[in-house]
């Protein structure tokens, strides 16, 4: 009987419009956020079907990931090795990367607003990350011009070695990314996905021994400053940006702080406090993107560039 | 114990709002001064440019100016292929010029589409005017190579083929020469 009322009172909590001033703050969170929801599980009429609107949104907004490798796909039908060799790196490898953040920014996101109906997109982001990365590493143990076979090319240098173990640490999580996994490993499995972190710390290692840390000054060093801006091409710099946002946003005290505020109806102070963070996440985001779209361009009309 | 958990719950939110904070200004900082830097991008770009021996005024109109470290690498991306390419051309003309006129052939219309798709991309390249005259020496070089190549190719018989065996090489020679002249221009 009491279980009854509770359950009642919570759907009465979700469903209630609640008049304005008779609600406390913490009520009026909750009901726009379970909205935001609620308004993407309504069907729409298309083409004599009827469709989610969370499921065109999630499409839509899972579709970029298919960009890297569909950059690829000319070099790849052609077999053009003098594509594979110049530019795979820089496009499944930027595209891995770009995947991975996407990935990595589902829960704060979650965190900040809410809101749960993309939540999809970690799985798909992850098994297109996973994709890239295993991509890459085949074409490089084919295609690269390093010493030492197939495994001198994929592990004769240190930030190659990085790299191979990222795509190792990548097999586990794309083969156990799906239902029936999750039910198989049970508790191991959220476990097992903690790996994402090792793959995340990897790679912050195999782009400082692949550009180091500081960045061109005239032709020496790392990244291209013909465009005058080698600060913003320097791979670590992109990715130091992008992963304080992503970073912060996952310490639980942080997360209680925001719940804390988001509880007291102050969501304000969360977004002032959030905004410059995000706004450096962008500002990373947007060079990482930036590389992706100019190799990939090369990459698919087969000119590729080594810059 | 309810006012240990209190303080406890307490401690951890102001840590996450000193966390978040810190973290906040620290990109607030970083934001702006990525601001400035992008103000100086115009500055730095001419800069780059004019160290690379690529006078921006020069340059036509709403086209970049190439530097060398993008010349190089477009040119390598044409060059490197070919040669590759044409080596194992030449390696299967070698292995049948004295036994099979089909196989010979194939190796020597092989050897046309690749010298024409070199010809092709470097005629695609932009050179600054210091390397234009050898550019374009080299791409007739290779149009004259691949001409005598597809005539070669053309021959009837074995002996006729081979007797274009010496002006392929030194056809093929000139052409070397010029790639080794663009190199080292580069």
């Amino acid at each position: 009987m009491a279980r009854s009322t509770v359950g009642s009172r919570a759907l009465d909590d979700l469903t209630a419009t609640p008049s304005p001033g008779a609600e406390g703050p913490q009520l009026q969170r909750r009901t726009a956020k379970s909205r935001v929801d609620e308004w993407m599980e309504v069907d729409f009429k298309f083409g004599g079907s009827r469709i989610k609107r969370k499921a065109l949104a999630l499409v839509l907004l899972g579709i970029p990931g298919l960009a890297p490798l569909f950059f690829m796909t000319p070099a790849l039908l052609t077999l053009n090795s003098n594509t594979f060799s110049v530019s795979v790196d820089d496009t499944l490898g930027t595209g891995a990367e770009i995947c991975l953040f996407l990935c990595l920014l589902v829960s704060p996101m979650v965190t900040i607003t809410g809101q749960h109906w993309f939540v999809p997109l970690r799985r798909w982001y992850g098994i297109m990350m996973a994709c890239c990365a295993i991509g890459d590493a085949t074409a490089a143990s084919i295609t690269d011009t390093f010493a030492g076979g197939v495994f001198g090319r994929l592990a004769g240098h240190v930030f190659t070695l990085m790299g191979f173990f990222m795509t190792m640490l990548v097999l586990p999580l794309l083969a156990t990314g799906n239902p029936w996994a999750q039910r198989k490993l049970g508790k191991y499995w959220k476990l097992l996905h903690r790996l994402i972190y090792g793959i995340w710390g990897l790679l912050a290692a195999h782009l400082i021994l692949l550009e180091g840390l500081g960045f061109q000054s005239g032709s020496d060093g790392s990244g291209f400053a013909g465009d005058g801006d080698p600060v913003f091409h320097q791979r670590f710099y992109q990715y130091s940006a992008c992963s304080l946002f992503l970073l912060l946003l996952r310490l639980p005290p942080v997360k209680r702080w925001i719940a804390a505020r988001q509880k007291e109806g102050r969501n304000w102070l969360v977004y002032v406090t959030i905004a410059p963070i995000f706004a450096l996440f962008l500002f990373g985001f947007i060079f990482v993107i930036n590389e992706e779209i100019f190799k990939g361009m090369d990459s698919f009309t087969e000119h590729p560039s080594a810059e | 114990m309810t006012q240990t958990y209190s303080a406890g719950a307490r401690g951890q939110l102001t840590s996450g709002g000193v966390i978040i904070a810190a973290g906040s200004i620290v990109a607030a900082i970083l934001v702006l001064l990525g601001l400035v830097y992008a103000a100086g991008t115009g500055a730095r770009h001419q800069a780059a440019l004019a160290a690379a021996g690529c006078e921006p005024g020069l340059s036509p109109s709403g086209q970049q100016c190439t530097t060398a470290q993008m010349l190089t690498s477009q040119y390598l991306a044409i060059a490197t292929p070919a040669d590759q390419q044409l080596a194992a051309d030449v390696a299967g003309y070698d292995a049948s010029e004295m036994h099979s006129v089909a196989a010979a052939r194939a190796a020597l219309t092989a050897q046309v589409v690749s010298e024409n798709t070199f010809g092709t991309g470097l005629a695609a390249i932009t050179f600054p005017p210091a390397m234009t005259p050898v550019a374009s020496a080299l791409l007739r070089d290779d149009q004259a190579l691949a001409k005598l190549t597809a005539q070669q190719a053309r021959s009837a018989s074995l002996t006729r083929m081979r007797s274009f065996n010496r002006r392929v090489q030194a056809a093929s020679a000139t052409v070397q020469a010029g790639m080794k002249l663009i190199r080292k221009d580069l």
